[in-house]
């Protein structure tokens, strides 16, 4: 069953007189509990397709429909209230809230979402029960990309959303955040949506959207998708 | 979670909030300070009047005034009270001390309280109430014996009570004198039973002459009143109203400083923090800009987003307001308590601090702003998608300057062009720097000119211009006595026999003003006249002098003609204006010759037109003045300048206090702007470190942009600063008609001060540029 839908969906961007079409009447259709990889060089419109997925942008045009619900025509304070449920995000550069400790930071999400797990159980299924009191400055990136994972599932999302979740991290890191993706794909049912320009993370998905000039090339479905382990980094 | 956020992002950009927090608090305690001060001071004087029913006018007639006069007054509607009142300048026997013996009889009227010892009997023929003060200051107690001297008349009672008088709350025994001398003049009040028993018998309707005055409680108008006596007593008689008092005029004009002070220091602190404030809350609104945004992904809406920053603020303007309400406490205190710097001034008996309505509403406005500031920031930031706030924030590119375009920017060396184009390009943060360093000059040269103008207003007035030693006021000089003949015979025998000058004084009216009319015989050089450049001038036998006030009051010109009239005569004299003099009474001045030849139907001035010999003006000094029955008192210059200590010492606190201030504020500042330019900077310089650069050479590009806008601020701040005290001078202090004078010194000390400030925090915020981690700072993202 399909989770998310895109139909004929554009995003122009304008600057002065110049117009930069990002995404170009994208058809999409993701089915729920797959693990799939948005591919494509710098520039191509993935992060955009990411971010029109995960509410933090609207449409030029188009509809996108997320779990039966359109959300392209949503005000600011509804789609702010569909992030608060429907969707978790991991950024390349973790945007965790240095003021607050690892466990604050995920607990801060309880103060929104209407179903939040316990931060702690999701502390510890990341491995980072030890840590809880630190503060993310004390955190090696791998530790502080695994607190922004925990803070996205706190919330009990159906849909994850990751832009270059390994971006700034070293491979042996990188291959743990990518193997606790996973997990949650397999052994929790979660669509997993990772935006990246590593073609061989692309390898671990059960489908690879292949992204060009704002427009998509090409869905590639694998049925036999390599562990974390097995992908040459 | 996100109060924890609050208290951390506090403690983390703890120098910003520091500095906007103590910006606040002094805004606020700068205001609410001087204006609690003279709200303060207006109902505490206000209560004193009322609770010793000062008059609301004095009847002066120098016959004295008759029980039937004093009938016709009480008789008048409208008159709610009214008493005969006598005050006169006695010796205190076997000292060189002064009192004025007052008598009033009605103790409504013109009366006084008790601070310690026995309730006021108007039946005691033996009872003095003496000034509380006076009595401390010369260790006199309840109980003791006390012998009054005035020309041949002693006055010996017993001390019942010690008082506060509003009639002479600014205790000043002339009006050449600026500060009270409490230990050397005060007054008694003794019953009018009392006075009865020392008068001698023998003179019939003595009584009735020494009452020269006649005190009224009345709400009427002025000109009413004044037309009301006129009409009862059956001829034009000398009114004055309460606002032409010493206590009365005197203790307006200190509230109406206090409202000048309230309205100017407050003023430039509180649009300093306000300034500081904005540029604060923007770069830290700047710095949130992705954690803004990483709310907003996380689910958190608009609103809750903007309630969380705007608590920032009002973190800031809450704590800021309440320090600012103590400080505002401490400053009213410290100038309004029993022993504080207006008690050397004014002597009442209650000090209560009042912090009038406006002052809460203006705090809680201030408060609203700091919100309004922080939401106004915040908003900016969150402008656009989610997705959009998640982008570092990104400072608009700024144009090329027009000196980039000339061979002149070619020549410039790096480090000039780099911090010309950070100047350029955070041009807020440049502009409250330079507004700081101008507020810190201005309130420097404000201060240290004000000492040095009033130290040279006392040179001038009392060293160089006054070259008498003592004034002798002779003996029935006042309206005592009718034979006014007899008695400037007597001053001017006083006058040969201490080779002496010596002054008229008339009261005159102007285009309704009313001025003092002085005459002057000077022969022997004694009295002299500064012009407005503190320069002495002669008085000239062709015209006369007027005072500065007078001249700008009357938009006169050197050469104009003025018709003065003379107080309870219908006599009118044309006067020519040779000049214009420096004086602290609002006086015309004119030498015996040229008054000689001002007539009024074919007859020149005379006793009967109240000529009368006020003061002999002698190089001799007090302790050499024979003080027989000719002479009333004697007054000894250095007594003045000797009061003018006390004076001094409180503009010498003010003077600190202000100096603290200005380095208060140019630390706090050049603080908070030299962290933030230096967070700005900390990429740029971490890869100037990585090109090669010296730490010696980031700390001089970090000093020099500081020390091009301390320039920049001092040139201006020399000027805006001599702006500001010709205002205050003129606002504050105007009845002393003070030149202001600015020396080399002040200027000097200033810009030292200044530079020092400036170069300090420069230094300070400089050292940092060692701890810069070039690998950690170039890896975040841009």
């Amino acid at each position: 069953m399909a989770i998310v839908e895109f139909e004929n969906v554009s995003r122009v961007y304008t600057s002065g007189d110049h117009e930069q079409k990002a995404l170009d009447q994208v058809n999409l259709s993701l089915e729920e509990g797959r693990f799939i990889v948005v591919l494509g060089p710098s520039g191509a419109g993935k992060s955009t397709l990411l971010n029109l997925l995960g509410g933090l942008d609207s449409p030029t045009e188009g509809r996108i429909v997320v779990d039966g619900r359109d959300i392209s025509e949503l005000s600011e304070d509804e789609l702010a209230d569909y992030r608060s449920y429907a969707v978790g995000f991991v950024f390349q550069s973790y945007n965790l809230i240095p003021t607050l400790t690892v466990y604050e930071n995920v607990a801060l999400v309880r103060e929104i979402a209407p179903e939040a797990l316990d931060p702690k159980e999701m502390l510890t299924k990341v491995g980072l029960e030890d840590h809880m009191k630190q503060f993310p400055s004390q955190l090696s990136g791998g530790e502080q990309q695994r607190v922004s994972i925990a803070r996205a599932l706190t919330k009990n999302p159906r849909i994850l959303l990751c832009d270059e979740p390994t971006g700034a991290l070293d491979s042996q890191t990188g291959v743990l955040v990518l193997k606790l993706l996973l997990e949650m794909a397999r052994n929790y049912g979660k669509t997993i949506i990772i935006v990246t320009h590593n073609q061989n993370i692309a390898r671990m998905a059960d489908a690879v959207i292949h992204v060009k000039n704002g427009k998509i090339e090409s869905v590639e479905e694998q049925d036999h998708p390599l562990s974390a382990d097995e992908i040459d980094w | 979670m996100l109060f924890r956020k609050l208290i951390r992002t506090a403690g983390r950009y703890r120098a910003q909030f520091i500095s906007m927090i103590i910006m606040t608090a002094l805004g606020i305690g700068m205001f609410l300070g001087f204006n609690m001060e003279w709200v303060s001071l207006e109902t505490n004087m206000q209560q004193f009047f009322s609770d010793t029913g000062f008059a609301d006018y004095r009847i002066l007639s120098e016959d004295g005034f008759s029980e039937e006069d004093l009938e016709k007054i009480q008789a008048i509607e409208g008159v709610e009270k009214a008493a005969r009142y006598l005050s006169v300048n006695a010796d205190l026997a076997g000292t060189s001390k002064s009192l004025a013996i007052t008598i009033t009889e009605d103790a409504e009227v013109s009366g006084f309280v008790v601070m310690e010892g026995e309730a006021y009997d108007e039946t005691s023929t033996d009872g003095i109430w003496l000034f509380d003060k006076f009595a401390e200051e010369n260790g006199i107690t309840v109980g003791e014996e006390l012998e009054l001297t005035y020309e041949t008349l002693s006055v010996k009672g017993t001390v019942k009570g010690l008082i506060e008088s509003s009639e002479y709350m600014i205790c000043l025994q002339d009006e050449t004198q600026m500060m009270p001398a409490f230990d050397a003049y005060g007054y008694v009040y003794v019953s009018p039973a009392m006075l009865k028993k020392i008068l001698p018998v023998k003179i019939k309707g003595i009584m009735d002459r020494l009452f020269h005055q006649i005190n009224v409680r009345s709400g009427l108008e002025k000109k009413v009143f004044q037309e009301a006596v006129d009409q009862a007593l059956g001829k034009t008689m000398v009114v004055i109203g309460k606002e032409d008092t010493v206590s009365w005029s005197e203790a307006m004009g200190e509230a109406q400083e206090g409202k000048t002070m309230g309205a100017i220091l407050p003023v430039l602190f509180l649009l300093i923090s306000v300034l500081t404030m904005v540029t604060t809350m923007h770069r830290i609104a700047t710095n949130e800009k992705t954690q803004i945004g990483t709310l907003k992904a996380l689910g958190f809406k608009n609103k809750r987003i903007l309630r969380h920053y705007c608590s920032y603020s009002l973190l800031i303007g809450i704590t800021g307001a309440l320090l600012g309400i103590g400080l505002g406490y401490f400053v009213a205190w410290f100038i309004l308590n029993p022993n504080g710097m207006m008690a050397t001034y004014i002597v009442m008996p209650r000090w209560t601090l009042y912090i009038p309505w406006w002052c809460w509403l203006t705090v809680a406005l201030v408060v609203l702003l700091m919100l309004v500031i922080g939401r106004i920031s915040i908003a900016e930031m969150m402008k656009g998608t989610a997705a959009d706030a998640l982008r570092p924030y990104v400072p608009r590119v700024s144009r090329p300057m027009l000196i980039e375009k000339t061979k002149l920017w070619e020549r410039l060396k790096f480090g000039t062009k780099w911090n010309l184009r950070d100047i350029m390009r955070h041009k807020s943060r440049s502009i409250v720097t330079l507004i700081g360093i101008l507020g810190c000059m201005i309130l420097m040269v404000a201060a240290i000119g004000m000492y040095e103008t009033a130290n040279a207003f006392i040179e001038t007035t009392y060293v160089q211009n006054a070259g008498y030693s003592s004034r002798i006021f002779p003996a029935s000089s006042g309206r005592e006595t009718a034979d006014a003949g007899k008695a400037n015979q007597t001053a001017l025998e006083l006058a040969e026999e201490y080779q002496g000058d010596y002054s008229v004084s008339m009261s005159v009216q102007v285009e309704e003003e009313t001025y003092l009319m002085d005459i002057y015989h000077i022969e022997n050089d004694l009295i002299r006249f500064m012009d407005q450049n503190n320069r002495g001038m002669e008085l000239p036998d062709d015209g006369a002098f007027v005072c500065l006030r007078i001249r700008e009051e009357l938009g006169l010109k050197e050469g104009d003609e003025i018709t003065v009239s003379l107080f309870g005569t219908d006599a009118k004299y044309r006067i020519r204006i040779a000049g214009f003099n420096r004086s602290m009474t609002e006086s015309i001045s004119l030498s015996d010759t040229y008054a000689s030849t001002l007539l009024y139907e074919g007859e020149p001035l005379t006793e009967s037109d109240g000529y009368r010999i006020g003061a002999v003006y002698t190089a001799v000094s007090k302790s050499q003045v024979n003080q027989d029955e000719r002479i009333s008192s004697v007054q000894s210059r250095d007594d003045i300048v000797n009061a003018m200590d006390s004076f001094m010492d409180i503009l010498n606190l003010a003077v600190v206090i202000l100096v603290i201030a200005a380095v208060v504020l140019g630390i706090v500042v050049l603080y908070n702007l030299g962290v933030m330019s230096y967070t700005e900077r900390y990429r740029e310089m971490a890869t100037l470190k990585v090109v090669g650069f010296k730490n010696r050479q980031i700390r001089t590009l970090l000093i020099s942009q500081n020390l091009w806008i301390t320039v920049t601020g001092i040139i201006v701040g020399i000027f805006a600063g001599i702006g500001v005290l010709v205002y205050l001078m003129k606002a504050l202090a105007p009845e002393y008609e003070m030149k202001v004078v600015i020396g080399p010194l002040t200027i000097i000390i200033s810009v030292a001060v200044t530079f020092a400030v400036s170069l300090l925090v420069g230094l300070m915020v400089s050292r940092k540029s060692r701890k810069i981690d070039m690998v950690e700072a170039l890896k975040t993202p841009e």
